[in-house]
């Protein structure tokens, strides 16, 4: 059921309920990691200056945050790859 | 005879600590066991006004610890069940009056006389919540689903979280549950809660005026029948004693299945 449920609510329009839970979700990862607010933007612009050396990337789709799993955080970055630059 | 100590916590204040502490209280002392509610809100005493016990109270928890008399002279019994006694918190004096180590020795001690202590927190995470835990083996964290509740239960979780050699064991309770507007998508869902905050069910209690009626005659519902919150209440205090109580079904209440699949596929309230 919970399956079926959260495939359908990609085809739903956004209520109440899911705007508490996503911002619930997205203000707890701060706390727990105590990250204070525009720090992950920075690592993201640091890291990506360190990937353009190597690489061109497509900057239009580039993926960069966080993600809980259970109550741990991961760091979730998709910097899709254009070629080498060496 | 070692009973089991069990912290009631919550970090915001007025999600309902006191009011689940005397309805598991009464509802544990209903199933036989013998029952110790301890107020660790020193300076805000207010569980021997949900006990009805407010004009008994001669000693008090801070009494005990500065010896000036003995632990059972301090225990109050309640009016009706002879197996459950209440350890007022001192309303003159504030958290420093304890210590962590006093508040040990303490829940030993009244392990030894009860099969259960259970220690209503007051609110916050400073010393006082510091004490309330100090001599439990057990939490229970006690959140409504809002979203300041929730995430400073989730900083709670994380203190007992550290705690670990001492806290063998927390669960939820989800309090004030209001299943309708669950149901028209205007509230965070139990399964929200539980996914968002990684962590073991202990039961839901429905929103109830019975709860206000209850504090109101100083007697609570877990000690009276039809009324829901209280059987939300004596279904926890049975998962306590390790059976196996299924969960109310809110979400069948005033509804077919019909209305079921349609709320299911629509945003809009049914």
């Amino acid at each position: 059921m919970q399956v079926l449920t959260d495939l359908f609510a990609r085809f739903r329009p956004n209520t109440v309920r899911t705007t508490a839970k996503d911002r619930m979700r997205s203000m707890l990862t701060y706390d727990r990691l105590e990250l204070p607010a525009g720090r992950l933007e920075c690592l993201e612009e640091e890291l990506m200056a360190v990937v353009s050396r190597y690489f061109e990337l497509d900057k239009s789709t580039t993926q960069f945050d966080l993600q809980q799993y259970d109550r741990r955080a991961a760091l979730v970055a998709n910097f899709p790859l254009l070629r080498s630059k060496c | 005879m070692s009973g089991r100590v069990i912290v009631i916590t919550s970090g915001k204040g007025g999600v309902g600590k006191t009011t689940a502490s005397a309805n598991l209280g009464v509802a544990l002392a209903g199933t036989g066991a013998s029952v110790a509610l301890v107020d660790m809100d020193i300076g805000l005493r207010n569980l021997d006004i949900l006990m009805g016990l407010e004009n008994r109270v001669v000693y008090n928890l801070v009494d005990v610890i500065e010896e000036r008399c003995k632990l059972r002279q301090a225990l109050v019994k309640d009016k009706r069940l002879p197996n459950l006694s209440l350890l007022p918190a001192a309303q003159t004096r504030d958290k420093s009056a304890v210590s962590a180590d006093q508040m040990k020795v303490l829940c030993k001690d009244l392990s030894n006389i009860f099969e259960f202590v259970l220690v209503d927190s007051p609110a916050g995470i400073e010393q006082g919540f510091q004490n309330a835990v100090a001599g439990a083996h057990e939490a229970i964290v006690v959140c409504t689903p809002e979203m300041s509740s929730v995430r400073d239960a989730d900083r709670i979780i994380g203190l007992l979280e550290a705690r670990k050699d001492e806290i063998e064991q927390y669960r939820l309770v989800v309090n004030r549950y209001r299943p309708n507007m669950v149901q028209a998508n205007d509230m965070m869902s139990v399964e929200d809660v539980l996914e968002i905050l990684s962590v073991e069910l202990l039961g839901v209690v429905p929103e109830d005026e019975e709860i206000i009626i209850s504090t109101n005659k100083g007697e609570p519902v877990s000690g009276t029948d039809n009324c829901k919150s209280g059987l939300a209440y004596r279904n926890i205090a049975r998962r306590l004693r390790g059976e196996d109580v299924p969960i109310m079904d809110f979400s069948s209440q005033n509804q077919t299945w019909i209305n079921r699949i349609v709320n299911f596929f629509s945003p809009v309230r049914v």
